[in-house]
């Protein structure tokens, strides 16, 4: 139906020329004008189609270059989100690493104190041996960095589920 | 006679032609779903305002993009104008286009070259 519509006058033309065809006589003069007629509107037909396809396509081209634009700053955009998560997972790392450091320590400190106030007087009452009071504290001392670095793993591993429940919620919501 | 106002939309661009000043602008993107729907009241509307139009009509067009239906169209609305043209009228059309897009600069030249119209094709600073 549009293109009926596009195209209507050139239909209309094609459909005058196609009646004169139908018609029994004819004079010379009627062939003549009809064949003029034809021929101009033949030649604006041809410009038309020139002019248009040339448009058409300068246009199509415009059309990739921002469609390439487009995909370049996407991958720009994809970059520096890769890069911004990794800062970001860097940081929260680092932050999670001090934190388990000072939970350790204070472990460390509360089992210092434990051991130094009610094991060790414990130990030297009933046992009476100078080693068994050192090997627990060399135990504990031994113990410090495993112990940060389990404290560190457990906790960044509470962070990243924490982070993928997070994102599941951000993807869900409507 | 009525001025002819239609507001652009995404996909149509915004028609203000004014028939007291003379003054004819048509702005926006024209990637119509049906462009014979858009652009037949143009068609029309400059149909009537031949019959009435003064002595001088200056058609500003700033076209981002348009599809190859409604560049058949635009050849149109320039078809009707070079008809004042013919009848002793002023036509003089400004091709806007920005800065960087040489692909609507050339347009406007091919415009000008098959309309036989006065152009002024004039870059838009970004």
């Amino acid at each position: 139906m549009e293109k009926e519509n596009i195209y209507q006058r050139e239909l209309e033309n094609l459909e005058q020329a196609k009646n004169f065809l139908k018609r029994s006589e004819y004079s010379k003069m009627d062939i003549q004008l009809e064949y003029k007629k034809l021929v101009e509107n033949y030649e604006e037909l041809v410009d038309q189609v020139k002019i248009i396809t040339k448009i058409s396509d300068r246009l199509q081209n415009k059309l990739d270059k921002t469609n390439q634009k487009l995909e370049k700053t996407n991958q720009d955009l994809h970059d520096t989100n890769v890069k911004l998560n990794e800062t970001i997972d860097a940081l929260a790392e680092a932050r999670i690493g001090r934190r388990a450091a000072t939970i350790v320590l204070i472990v460390v400190i509360a089992l210092f104190v434990v051991s130094e106030a009610w094991i060790e007087p414990i130990i030297e009452k009933n046992i009476q041996n100078f080693w068994i009071g050192l090997i627990l504290k060399l135990a504990v001392a031994v113990l410090i960095k495993p112990g940060e670095d389990f404290t560190n793993k457990y906790m960044l591993k509470r962070a990243r589920k924490k982070q993928l429940m997070d994102n599941k919620v951000v993807m869900n919501k409507p | 006679m009525d001025n002819l106002i239609i507001e652009g939309t995404k996909q149509t661009p915004s028609i203000n032609f004014n028939a007291g000043s003379g003054i004819l602008e048509i702005s926006g993107r024209s990637i119509p779903e049906n462009t014979f729907e858009f652009f037949n009241p143009v068609l029309l509307w400059l149909e009537a305002y031949s019959q009435v139009a003064g002595e001088k009509t200056v058609i500003n067009v700033k076209l981002e993009y348009f599809n190859t239906s409604s560049s058949k169209y635009i050849l149109e609305i320039f078809k009707r104008l070079r008809s004042l043209l013919n009848d002793g009228k002023d036509v003089n059309v400004k091709w806007y286009y920005e800065e960087d897009d040489e692909e609507m600069m050339e347009t406007g030249e091919d415009y000008q070259d098959v309309s036989g119209l006065d152009f002024e094709i004039i870059p838009i600073e970004e």
